[in-house]
């Protein structure tokens, strides 16, 4: 009887050992499937192409005077989202993006500004974010707010600026 | 010119007491009106001086600040020292293309008190396939001598038909071409017609009469994705090719632009609206890149875009910004 029980706890503790194992496994998750990545992948396009549209002014709330984001920001050029949060002179402090979205839907837009944390706001944010994919992220920076975007996401026909001084010819 | 300092010397200006008040009323944020001088001592050409508008894209209804801010243009243009012979507007008077849009335009143009002589842009054009604005202005294509120059204007913002297979209204087509950076429509130009046109116009001229040609868009292949192209450019300067001075001045850009390809030498004009950031191309003239608009300021970037011809044939295009070059609403507001 005793030599079964000590056979029994011989094999029960590497077994809980194991068990303890595998549930400090258990706890992280397993990596992104591509089934996952699609899924979220998925999630953000549609809001980019939901700020797409807003950019383009699908959301009349946003403008008074017909004007919306894309008459001065083709292709979310100078909207620079990856330089903010950054010191904006008119409001005299360093504002988010989403706040100097704000000014240009209060002021030159003649609209109702949106709520930062909106679904219309994040969808904005994500399509200008997405246009500017790759370029360096510098908070605080007015430095960079003339530099341009070669678009390569987005709607649009092919950019293939030959350059100046020549062309197709 | 040092344009650092006039930035900051205005900027300063802003700080002053009472100025935000007029910040606030201003005209808008980007003027742009642009004089040529042209002088050939010696030549058949007699010294003279014309002025360009462009890219107003009123909307429609009452008291709109882009009204306000052609109105302005159109004084700036009647208050000029030397008046101008005439005035070219470059195309875009209406952003949806619409009867009252255009007809808003015209009555604010009425008010120049010098001659007016037109080129549509996109943005008149795709309502009605410039019915309405063929009915107001005349002919999309012509041609005029004046003082020995040989003006040339053309329509180069004519696309292939998009809209019937896709069976589009007109107001569908018409959205279609409104954006810059859309996808519909396509790259556009003048077409075959006007190309066979142009030929014949300029067929019985010598090689040293100067051309100035006015289109909406550049003739010169800047960045096809905004269309800040004309796709038969080539074709036109092949055309011009046997000119000495070939000048081409057009709108579209909404920013000052310059370049030169063979002997064609290229001029882009802000516009009375809004201001475009340059595309990600290099230009081959830095200086003639104006700074973008600050959008905290409404009269950052207004300004004149001034362009004189010599004698020898060089051409110096010069952005006077900010404080030199408010327009008469707003100095009359800084005096106040």
């Amino acid at each position: 009887m005793k030599a079964t029980f000590k056979r029994t706890l011989a094999i029960a503790i590497p077994a809980a050992i194991t068990a303890a194992l595998a549930s400090g496994a258990a706890q992280a998750r397993d990596p992104f499937d591509k089934e996952a990545l699609d899924k979220q992948n998925a999630q953000l396009l549609e809001l980019v192409e939901l700020g797409y549209n807003l950019w383009h002014g699908s959301n009349p709330e946003m403008s008074s005077n017909g004007l919306a984001c894309g008459n001065c920001h083709p292709d979310a050029g100078a909207s620079n989202p990856q330089t903010f949060p950054k010191y904006i002179q008119n409001m005299n402090r360093v504002v988010q993006w989403g706040e100097m979205v704000n000014w240009c839907v209060q002021n030159p837009q003649a609209g109702k500004a949106l709520a930062l944390e909106s679904k219309d706001m994040t969808a904005m944010y994500a399509y200008a974010m997405n246009l500017h994919r790759g370029l360096p992220i510098q908070p605080g920076l007015a430095a960079q707010q003339t530099k341009p975007i070669p678009v390569k996401y987005g709607k649009g026909f092919p950019s293939k600026p030959s350059g100046i001084g020549f062309d197709t010819k | 010119m040092d344009h650092k300092k006039d930035r900051r010397e205005f900027l300063q200006l802003t700080g002053k007491a009472g100025l935000s008040t007029i910040v606030g009323s201003a005209a808008g944020i980007n003027l742009g009106v642009f004089d040529l001088a042209h002088a050939q001592p010696g030549k058949k050409v007699s010294p003279f001086r014309f002025a360009m508008i462009t890219d107003s894209h009123l909307y429609s209804g009452e008291d709109h600040k882009f009204d306000r801010q052609l109105e302005d243009a159109v004084e700036q243009v009647n208050n000029m020292e030397v008046k101008p012979d005439f005035v070219l507007y470059g195309g875009d008077i209406a952003q949806n293309g619409t009867e009252d849009q255009l007809a808003k335009g015209k009555k604010i143009l009425s008010k120049l008190d010098t001659k007016l002589v037109l080129i549509p842009g996109e943005h008149d054009w795709y309502v009605d396939m410039g019915g309405a604005w063929k009915g107001m202005f005349g002919q999309d294509t012509w041609s005029f001598d004046h003082k020995g120059v040989h003006f040339i204007g053309m329509n180069s913002i004519l696309v292939p038909d998009f809209w019937t297979a896709k069976q589009m209204s007109p107001r569908e087509r018409m959205a279609a071409m409104e954006m810059l950076e859309g996808p519909i429509g396509g790259l556009w130009g003048v077409g075959e017609k006007q190309l066979e046109w142009l030929k014949k116009d300029v067929a019985k001229l010598s090689p040293d009469t100067p051309i100035v040609t006015f289109t909406h868009s550049p003739l010169w292949d800047y960045y096809p994705r905004w269309n800040f192209q004309t796709v038969d450019g080539p074709q036109i300067r092949e055309i011009l090719s046997k000119f000495e001075n070939f000048t081409s001045i057009h709108g579209h850009v909404h920013q000052t632009l310059y370049n030169k390809v063979g002997n064609m030498t290229s001029i882009g004009a802000m516009s009375t609206s809004w201001p475009w950031p340059y595309p990600p191309v290099k230009l081959a003239y830095p200086g003639s890149q104006m700074n973008r608009a600050d959008p905290g300021n409404e009269v950052d970037g207004m300004g004149t875009l001034s362009v004189s011809v010599k004698a020898g044939g060089d051409k110096l295009a010069e952005y006077q910004p900010f404080a030199e070059s408010l327009t008469p609403f707003l100095k009359k507001g800084l005096k106040a």
